[in-house]
C-alpha cells in the first residue's frame, strides 16, 4: 500500500474518512438517498411507461362507451377504475364486422372475488389471440379453458397465487369491482384452469364467460345484451378509419387507438409527481453536497495537526491537498455506489407495487443512466464539495499548526 | 565541513502593537557531522522557531542555513519539502504520531515522502528497516498497534525510530521528553543518542529542563546563541 504516492494519497483519505466514520456514512447515506431518488424519478416512470405499453395484451385499440379514452384503456386492457359506460351487443358486432378489424373481443366487468375482478369474454380470446407476438396464453398443465355458457372460471397466475385458488375450486362472486363481503351472488363458479404468467394485467384477471356476467343472478336484465368494452387488434390504417368513425363523426363510442398514445398522455399527467420528486432530489442532493462539505471542514479543522505532521515529514502541499480531494471522491463514489443500491431497492419496490396494483411486470430496471450520466455527476459533486476543504489544506500553514512557538 | 551551518539568521513576527517581534537572531552557528548538541532555553525564547527555520519549515527574514552543503534558505517549498524528508528527522514534545496508522504504517509512511518507497526493490528493504527500527527500540511487538494502544514512552519511541526512518543527515529534537515520566525520559534519551550515533546523524535537542541537558556532553544555551554576537560551533 506504500507502493506509490497515489495509493498512499488513498490511504491517507480512506483511513482519515474511517476515522470520521459517522460523519463519512451520514454524508455518503444523504448521497445515496438522493443519487436514489433521482435515479428512481427518472428511471421508474420511464420503465413502468414501457412495461405498461409492452403489457397491453396484444391489442391496438379499445372500444368503448363514450367518454375518456384513457379510462377506456386502463378498464379494458388494464382492468383498473370502472367502465365508462356500455356498449350494445350490436355496437360490438358491427365492428367485429368491420373491414381492417383483425381481432375484436367483447369485455364485460362488474364482478369480483376478494378484489380480484372478473372480466368476461370469449373463449376465443385464449385460443386465438396472440397477447404478445407469437404468444398465446398458455393454459397449465391440468386445466382448460372455460366454455362459453358455462359457471367456469380461468384464473390468471397471480389472481390465483393470491386468492389460492386450484383447479376445482368453487367460488362465489361478488357484485361490483370493489369487494364487499354483503353483496355475493349467488351464482356459483368453478376453476377449471390456471393461465401460466404472462406479465401483463391479464395475469390478476378470473376469466369467465362473458355470458357468465351479462346474466348473473341479481344484475340489470339490460346488462344481458351489453359490453363494457371491445379490445381490437387492427390492419392497416384501419385505425385512422374508425378513429374517424367513432371520435371525429360519431358520437355514440369512443374509440381509445392507438394505446400507446392514451398511455403516454397518462404519464405526462403524472408529469407533476416526477416534478415534485425531482425537486425533492435535488434539495436532498444539495443538502448531501453541503454535508459533504461540512464533514470535510470538520475533518480539516480536526486534522490541520495532522497535516502539518505530513508536511513536515515530507508531503508537499498537493499531496495534503489531494488527500482531501480524494476524501470527497471517496465520499462521492461510495454516495454513487449508495445511489444504486437505493435505486434498486425503491426500483423493487415500485415494481412490486406496480404488479400488486396492475399486474404489469416491470422486468428490470436499467442503469445505462448511471453509466453516462449520473456517476460523473455525482463524483463531480463530490470533488466540487471538496473543493474549499482543499484549498484550505492547502493554504494552512506548516508552522502554525505543527505545534505552539515556544 | 560543517553538517550544518547557520550565518546571520534573523527571524521576528508581528508584535500585538504593529510592529516585530524579533524572535531569532543567530549570527553563527554550525554542527559537525555525527555531533550531539543539548541546547537549554527557557519557554517562548525561540528555540522552536529556531528549529523550524532550520528544517525549511518557516523562512528567516534574512540570513543562511546551509545543511550538508545545500543552502535551505534559497530553496522552493517543494525542495525544502523533500529535503525534510531526506535529510531531516524531527522528534517532537508531543509524539506527533499519525493517529489511524499503526506503528509500522508511520513508520513507512514518514519513508514514501522521501522518494524511497516508489521502487519496488527499496520497498522491501523499507518494511524490513521500519522492522528493524522498531526492534530496536523495543518495539518489535507493537508492529500493528494503533497510538492509542501504546503507552506514552512507547508512543515517544515510535516517534524517535520515525525520526531515523530516512536515515537523516540532522535529527532536531524539540522537547522529546517534554511529556514523559523520569524513566522513560531517561530511556528516551539514551535512545535518541544511541540511534543518531548507530545511523551517523548530527543532533540538536532543544529542551528547558536541565536533567535533559545534562544527559549530554555537549551542552549550550539559547540565550548563548541567539543575539549575541561570536560564532558556536559544535
Amino acid at each position: 500500500m506504500f507502493e506509490s504516492r497515489i495509493m498512499v494519497i488513498f490511504l491517507l483519505a480512506w483511513r482519515g474518512l474511517r476515522q470520521y466514520a459517522f460523519s463519512s456514512f451520514v454524508a455518503a447515506f444523504t448521497i445515496s438517498m438522493a443519487g436514489g431518488l433521482f435515479l428512481s424519478t427518472w428511471k421508474i416512470k420511464e420503465e413502468a411507461q414501457k412495461a405498461f405499453v409492452n403489457s397491453s395484451g396484444g391489442f391496438d385499440a379499445v372500444l368503448g362507451a363514450r367518454g375518456s379514452k384513457l379510462q377506456l384503456v386502463l378498464n379494458g386492457l388494464f382492468h383498473l377504475e370502472a367502465s365508462p359506460g356500455n356498449l350494445t351487443w350490436e355496437q360490438y358486432e358491427l365492428i367485429r364486422d368491420t373491414r381492417g378489424v383483425k381481432e375484436a373481443y367483447p369485455i364485460a366487468v362488474g364482478d369480483n372475488y376478494r378484489g380480484f375482478r372478473l372480466v368476461g369474454t370469449l373463449p376465443t380470446l385464449f385460443t386465438e389471440h396472440q397477447w404478445k407476438q407469437g404468444r398465446n396464453y398458455e393454459v397449465r398443465q391440468g386445466g382448460r379453458i372455460f366454455t362459453d355458457n358455462a359457471k367456469e372460471a380461468l384464473v390468471g397466475d397471480f389472481a390465483a397465487r393470491k386468492l389460492g385458488l386450484t383447479v376445482g375450486s368453487q367460488f362465489h362472486p361478488y357484485h361490483g369491482l370493489d369487494f364487499d363481503e354483503t353483496k355475493r351472488h349467488e351464482d356459483l363458479y368453478v376453476v377449471v384452469g390456471l393461465l401460466e404468467p404472462t406479465g401483463t394485467p391479464a395475469d390478476k384477471v378470473i376469466w369467465i364467460p362473458i355470458k357468465g356476467i351479462q346474466q348473473m343472478e341479481g344484475h340489470d336484465p339490460a346488462a344481458a345484451q351489453s359490453v363494457s368494452a371491445v379490445l381490437l387488434s387492427l390492419r392497416g390504417a384501419a385505425g385512422f378509419q374508425l378513429d374517424m368513425r367513432y371520435n371525429k363523426r360519431g358520437n355514440q363510442a369512443t374509440l381509445a387507438w392507438p394505446v400507446a398514445a392514451t398511455l403516454a398522455s397518462f404519464f405526462e399527467r403524472l408529469s407533476w409527481f416526477e416534478e415534485i420528486l425531482s425537486l425533492v432530489a435535488f434539495l436532498v442532493a444539495f443538502i448531501g453536497a453541503l454535508i459533504i462539505f461540512a464533514t470535510l471542514r470538520t475533518v480539516m479543522n480536526e486534522k490541520k495537526r495532522e497535516f502539518a505532521i505530513l508536511r513536515c515529514l515530507g508531503a508537499s502541499r498537493m499531496v495534503v491537498t489531494f488527500v482531501v480531494l480524494s476524501q470527497s471522491l471517496l465520499l462521492a463514489v461510495f454516495g454513487a455506489l449508495g445511489s444504486l443500491l437505493a435505486y434498486g431497492g425503491i426500483g423493487f419496490l415500485a415494481a412490486r407495487l406496480i404488479r400488486e396494483q396492475t399486474g404489469v411486470v416491470i422486468e428490470h430496471l436499467s442503469i445505462d443512466l448511471a453509466y453516462h450520466f449520473f456517476l460523473p455527476v455525482v463524483l463531480a459533486i463530490g470533488l466540487v464539495s471538496g473543493l474549499a476543504p482543499a484549498l484550505q489544506a492547502y493554504r494552512s500553514s506548516l508552522s502554525d499548526n505543527l505545534s505552539p512557538r515556544s | 565541513m560543517s553538517c550544518l551551518e547557520v550565518r546571520n539568521l534573523l527571524k521576528s513576527f508581528p508584535s500585538p502593537d504593529g510592529g516585530a517581534s524579533l524572535v531569532v537572531e543567530v549570527e553563527k552557528f554550525s554542527l559537525r557531522p555525527e555531533a550531539q548538541c543539548a541546547m537549554k532555553g527557557e519557554s517562548g525564547s525561540g528555540k522552536t522557531t529556531f528549529l523550524h527555520l532550520l528544517a525549511g519549515i518557516l523562512k528567516p527574514d534574512e540570513g543562511e542555513v546551509i545543511l550538508d552543503g545545500l543552502e535551505v534558505t534559497q530553496l522552493s517549498e517543494s525542495e525544502r519539502d523533500r529535503l525534510r524528508a531526506t535529510s531531516i528527522g524531527y522528534v517532537f514534545q508531543s509524539f506527533n504520531l499519525l493517529q489511524g496508522f499503526t506503528s509500522l504504517e508511520n513508520i513507512q509512511l514518514a519513508m514514501t515522502f522521501s522518494g524511497r518507497s516508489n521502487l519496488a526493490s527499496h520497498l522491501r528493504s523499507d518494511k524490513t528497516w521500519a522492522k528493524q527500527l522498531l526492534d530496536r527500540v523495543g518495539l518489535s511487538d507493537r508492529l500493528d498497534y494503533y497510538p492509542r494502544q501504546l503507552s506514552v514512552g512507547q508512543q515517544q519511541r515510535v516517534a524517535l525510530a520515525r525520526a531515523l526512518a530516512n536515515r537523516p543527515k540532522l535529527v532536531l529534537a524539540d522537547e522529546p521528553t517534554g511529556n514523559l515520566d523520569p524513566q522513560n525520559a531517561a530511556k528516551a534519551l539514551s535512545l535518541l543518542a544511541d540511534l543518531c550515533r548507530e545511523n551517523g546523524s548530527s543532533l540538536l535537542l532543544v529542551s528547558h529542563e536541565d536533567k535533559v541537558i545534562d544527559a549530554f556532553d555537549r551542552q549550550l544555551s539559547w540565550e548563548e546563541v541567539n543575539r549575541s554576537s561570536g560564532a558556536t560551533e559544535v
